[in-house]
């Protein structure tokens, strides 16, 4: 058993023990307000006190991106901000891309186009494939590239997900608009 | 996470500077992507959290015809990057913003953290030496302004006292026909490091002005070599000569993982002939 707070090689998560720090932010859609730790990251709050699941910590250290969600429209490492610091914000997680038990587009692409195997990465990925079409609806394959430059994944060799992202983009250029 | 500390967003530069000043073991938080990895590791502890996004002076992105650009300590790295009168005028810049990090990082990571980090291989700071950046600083004393080029003292070291805060950045204003280039060598296309970032200015007058990161312990203005560029004339064949001549004023470091002094003074070279070429083309246009 570590202890935690003594051992320098130990990167979980243990409440610092610290006065609680009040927070209001809309996750998803829906208002939360809750009393935080203040050394908490937004990626412990979203997983530990929402229980949402859906964003990973991958390296922890914002290399690998499988972190990302969507903070105030831009996306973010959620592992290098923390928590307080997204005060009044508005927070979009993978959990928050379907509609109404629906898959958006995207998600329905990145299973056709077989855009992940283990899946580890794959809701970083979406996020930061979401805020790539809201700020550039129609991407080269070059711009998609450099949209998901923040994003590793190791099983896929990317090709399916950059074709996954383009095939989205092209959808939802002719279905939703 | 060792650190146990409590957080505080000023929402003044007043209040700010106060609370450094009353608050031993605070650190300044900006957008993160440098100090919360390092809290993470505990190779920084800290007691308190200063957040300074909430000041209306770290969030000035203005530019003032005549006076030149100021940059406050909150402005984000893709704010510097979507900016196309920033582009226009101080190419170099918005090219070292675009190759930092990943897009998510571009979103939290500020242009003055990436100087007040002090890393010798700062992206940021190679094309702000070329355009005399200033760099303001201020403390519940009063404020002064000090040259960017004189801000950095070692790795990851800076004349910044612990009482004092950086409020922002400013740049003069340029003459029309004054062009800008960042050249960088990473390992890897994408989010890396680079081994080598150089930005190199030709002025309205024709004066090469030439800086240089991650080849010594700091990023530096390479003063010696643009005086020996004076008296020769800025052509496609000077740029031969640059090449050769740029390695003689650097001090890569023997034990870096990232790659071998040899080969940093070989790209160095190599990016300062190209560096050139592409100026002399932009100003062919």
């Amino acid at each position: 058993m570590c202890n935690h707070h003594e051992n320098k090689n130990c990167f979980e998560y243990v409440d610092s023990q610290m006065p609680r720090v009040f927070l209001e932010l809309v996750v998803n859609g829906e208002k939360v307000q809750e009393l935080i730790d203040p050394t908490m990251t937004l990626l412990n709050f979203l997983r530990i006190n929402l229980k949402l699941f859906g964003t990973k910590e991958g390296c922890g250290e914002g290399e690998c991106g499988a972190c990302t969600i969507i903070m105030n429209n831009r996306t973010v490492n959620s592992c290098l901000v923390l928590a307080i610091e997204a005060q009044d914000a508005d927070i979009l997680t993978v959990e928050g891309l379907s509609k109404d038990g629906e898959l958006s587009v995207l998600q329905q692409e990145f299973i056709k186009y077989d855009a992940l195997q283990c899946g580890f990465c794959t809701p970083g990925m979406l996020m930061s494939a979401r805020a790539l079409l809201d700020r550039n609806p129609d991407p080269t394959t070059e711009e998609v590239k450099e949209g998901i430059a923040g994003n590793f994944c190791r099983c896929t060799g990317y090709q399916t997900i950059v074709d996954a992202i383009l095939s989205a983009a092209k959808r939802e250029r002719e279905e939703l608009r | 996470m060792i650190s146990k500390f409590d957080y505080y967003k000023a929402d003044s530069l007043e209040k700010a500077v106060g609370f450094l000043s009353e608050k031993p073991g605070t650190k300044v938080l900006a957008g993160g992507t440098d100090l919360m990895i390092l809290l993470r590791r505990n190779k920084e502890t800290c007691r308190h959290l200063l957040d300074i996004k909430g000041i209306p002076e770290a969030n000035v992105l203005s530019f003032t015809p005549g006076e030149g650009l100021f940059i406050g300590a909150a402005i984000t790295v893709n704010e510097i990057c979507e900016d196309n009168g920033i582009r226009e005028k101080y190419a170099a810049l918005s090219e070292a913003a675009d190759s930092l990090a990943s897009y998510q990082i571009r979103n939290r990571a500020t242009l003055v953290g990436n100087i007040c980090n002090a890393s010798p291989g700062a992206d940021l700071a190679a094309p702000l030496l070329v355009y005399n950046g200033k760099v303001h600083i201020s403390s519940k004393e009063g404020n002064r302004v000090v040259e960017l080029k004189d801000f950095f003292t070692g790795v990851k070291k800076t004349v910044l006292k612990e009482n004092e805060l950086v409020v922002g950045i400013s740049i003069p204003d340029v003459e029309p026909g004054d062009s800008s280039v960042y050249l960088r060598k990473s390992r890897i296309k994408g989010h890396d490091l680079c081994n080598v970032g150089l930005a190199l200015r030709l002025t309205a007058e024709r004066e090469l002005l030439l800086a240089i990161a991650a080849v010594a312990t700091t990023p530096i203005r390479l003063t010696e070599l643009e005086a020996s560029i004076k008296e020769k004339e800025i052509t496609p064949e000077l740029a031969e000569w640059l090449g050769d001549e740029i390695r003689k004023y650097m001090n890569p470091r023997r034990n870096s993982i990232r790659s071998s002094p040899e080969y940093r003074l070989h790209i160095a070279g190599v990016l300062a002939k190209k560096g050139l070429l592409n100026l002399l083309e932009k100003g062919a246009n």
